[in-house]
């Protein structure tokens, strides 16, 4: 069992994403595309919709944003509900042929279409000859294989036809190519006999090609009454992709939307290399953005979404959602690699994996922790002297905002005072001297003053430093911490404590009251110390 | 009416109030307040000529600094070593922390600067669908700005990070901020 209680883990783990991890979209942003490109499917499907269709009926969608932020699952997504919106749908991943050759562009067309769609397709056009045939039309029946010794048998020409589409009997080619000449243009006869024979000719140019898509296309219309729509992903500045996306472009496909998958910097490769098609490309009809996909709160809605998609039991309370929430956020501010969907649902697919090992109820600091150091090894938190786990910090940076914070940083800098005493590296402490909150000697005997001004604040923050600024006189050296970032006087030298410091210093706190302060540790916390100035 | 003894008298300043004023102005009730205020060492008197006058304790050193000889000297071999470092220090302190502020001054409006700069070649390079390479705006900030492109991909990392929710940065090019080890060749707003 998975944390709340999940039988499976929600996430997937495939580096890219498969139709089936595509199953599940969250995200406002990413939401809010989906319903763009649902739009223009609606608007074009509503446009053909009782007639025939021409070589108006052509859209263009571009989607663009960078590497890991679900451009293809979005795709995908949409790919996925084709049979709810009259659509079908091919997806053709460009970085996945190579070389890029008319044959094997076409193959991918094919071979990215569900084959559902081709059993579709095959029925409707073998009925379109049955229908024929029943009508008297001889080329029909001999296409269909339909003979005297079949009538006399008793066998009708339906349950001929039935015998076809089960596989039980074939068309007979010689003669369906006959028949079809009759009533489709060369295109369409060869892609009629190609899937009812489910043998499919290659292709050897780019007209033939585009010639075949807008076959494709026009019988999906016509006998499915559906319109296509060509996912075509990682489109950048490779001439054969360029090419081939020009004749597309250029040969108004009809019934048919072209999605042109793309990053900024393929973008700008097209612009490079062709204007033409750059230009097309700035004049298409919809161009979906996804901006801020890769921002904290898109990134928090994707992955709450996964575990609520997947909640049967309703485990997944407000309560607990929350903290889960407030994990991710500190994992997104504090580390730049997990600043993208992929990365970030990776890491979840992993902390899940772990606690399903663990047996844990939830996804807590620890798993995470884990989960990181399997993961990503060798991943440190960013500017953290003490080198403090990710649970400790995840669990320290939350209670930082609380307003005991200034008094636990008291604490800790008295107890880092005291450590440098201990190891020989400040002379002798003194009475504590109100409002310095440690009075010691350095080991020329200079006599140094620390004052913690920590406060939400900051205008309480000037007040109180310049307060304890007249305090200077009492001591040679006055050091002041705060969170306020303010300049070092000549009488006061001013220490700004950051947010990785702050938790350096409950950290160190935390483990010096506890005893915990190995030899190995001795080093970093004297390199705490000196970055806030106490040796 | 303590107070309002006090303040009068330290209206006066040096000069100090004739304690027959202080009566007129505040009745015969004052004599115990001023002899508590006396006792206290909040206020001092002294004859002048026919007339008492009284001073608050600070007028009262400042008045004899000035005009007892005997105090002058005193005070300037007991204190007047300390009392000039102490003023010298004051200056010093007050010079230090101006100086220090201007570059504090200096930065933020640089990077406010920076900022607004940043913003206008942003719009002015990107395509309709937002983005812009790096290079067009660091070419054309280096030249303005007369900044070398270290310092502007310095400044731009700076700003893109302080400013998350603002800008978005995509991979690829040539050159731009590295993140994650990735060359981010690319920069829109949000």
């Amino acid at each position: 069992m998975y944390a709340y209680q999940l039988e499976n883990n929600p996430y997937p783990s495939s580096p890219t994403p498969t139709e089936k991890d595509a199953r599940i979209l969250g995200g406002k942003r990413h939401k809010e595309a989906k319903s763009a490109i649902l739009e223009c499917i609606k608007e074009l499907c509503n446009k053909v919709g009782g007639r025939d269709s021409n070589d108006g009926d052509f859209r263009v969608i571009t989607l663009i944003q960078d590497v890991g932020s679900g451009k293809t699952h979005l795709a995908l997504h949409i790919k996925n509900l084709q049979s709810r919106h009259n659509t079908v749908c091919t997806f053709l991943d460009l970085s996945t042929i190579s070389p890029k050759t008319i044959p094997s562009l076409y193959n991918a067309i094919i071979k990215g279409f569900e084959n559902e769609f081709f059993v579709q397709l095959r029925t409707k056009l073998v009925e379109y000859i049955r229908d024929r045939a029943e009508q008297g039309d001889n080329s029909a029946k001999k296409a269909l294989d339909y003979s005297f010794m079949n009538k006399l048998s008793g066998l009708t020409i339906k349950q001929k036809v039935e015998e076809i589409i089960s596989g039980k009997a074939s068309v007979s080619a010689e003669n369906l190519k006959k028949f079809l000449v009759q009533w489709f243009n060369y295109s369409e006869s060869n892609l009629i006999r190609n899937i009812i024979t489910n043998s499919f000719d290659t292709v050897t140019n780019l007209e033939e090609l585009l010639g075949m898509m807008a076959t494709i296309s026009k019988l999906t219309h016509r006998f499915l009454s559906k319109i296509v729509l060509y996912e075509i992903d990682e489109f950048d500045g490779n001439q054969d992709s360029i090419e081939f996306v020009k004749g597309i472009i250029n040969a108004h496909l009809p019934a048919s939307v072209v999605l042109l998958i793309s990053t900024p910097s393929g973008y700008a490769e097209i612009q490079g290399k062709s204007p033409s098609v750059f230009d097309r490309l700035e004049k298409a009809n919809y161009k979906i953005d996804l901006v801020g996909s890769n921002s904290r709160e898109e990134l928090l809605e994707i992955v709450l979404e996964y575990i609520k998609h997947n909640d049967k039991k309703g485990k997944f309370t407000q309560k607990t959602q929350e903290e889960l929430d407030e994990k991710i956020r500190v994992l997104y501010d504090e580390f730049p690699e997990f600043r993208s969907v992929r990365s970030i649902i990776n890491i979840l697919y992993h902390a899940m994996e772990k606690s399903a090992e663990l047996d844990l109820e939830k996804i807590d600091e620890t798993v995470i922790d884990e989960t990181i150091k399997h993961t990503y090894p060798g991943l440190k938190v960013r500017g953290s002297i003490m080198a403090v786990p990710i649970s400790d910090f995840i669990s320290i940076r939350r209670t930082c905002e609380d307003e005991s914070t200034g008094t636990q940083l008291k604490r800790a800098v008295t107890n880092l005072v005291n450590f440098a005493h201990e190891m020989g590296n400040i002379g002798k402490l003194e009475k504590q001297n109100q409002p310095l909150d440690v009075v010691y000697q350095d080991p020329y005997g200079s006599k140094i003053g620390i004052a913690v001004v920590i406060n939400e604040n900051h205008a309480k923050n000037f007040e109180e430093i310049s307060n304890i600024s007249k305090s200077s006189a009492l001591v040679d050296k006055l050091v002041i911490l705060t969170n306020s970032n303010l300049p070092s006087s000549e009488s006061t030298i001013i220490v700004n404590v950051d947010k990785s410091k702050m938790v350096d210093l409950l950290y160190f706190n935390n483990r010096y009251t506890d005893r915990k302060i190995s030899s190995s540790d001795n080093e970093k916390v004297q390199m705490l110390a000196r970055t806030v100035n106490i040796i | 009416m303590s107070k309002e003894i006090l303040g009068r008298i330290a209206s006066t300043g040096l000069s100090g109030m004739k304690k027959a004023e202080l009566k007129k102005t505040f009745g015969k009730n004052s004599d115990n307040i001023l002899q508590k205020l006396i006792d206290t060492k909040q206020i001092f008197v002294e004859k002048k000529g026919v007339a008492y006058f009284v001073w608050t304790r600070g007028n009262y050193v400042s008045y004899l600094s000035q005009n007892d000889p005997k105090c002058k000297i005193v005070l300037s071999m007991a204190v007047g070593k300390s009392h000039s470092a102490a003023k010298v220090k004051e200056y010093v302190n007050n010079i230090g922390e101006t100086v220090n502020k201007i570059p504090q001054q200096n930065v933020a409006s640089q990077e406010s600067d920076f900022k607004v700069e940043f913003d206008r070649r942003l719009t002015e390079s990107s395509t309709s669908i937002g983005w812009a390479p790096f290079s067009d705006i660091r070419k054309k900030i280096c030249e303005s700005k007369k900044i070398s492109p270290e310092n502007f991909y310095y400044m731009a990392t700076e700003l893109v990070e302080r400013h998350r929710e603002k800008y978005e940065v995509s991979s690829g090019g040539q050159e731009g901020i590295t993140m994650r080890g990735l060359v981010h060749g690319y920069v829109r707003n949000v």
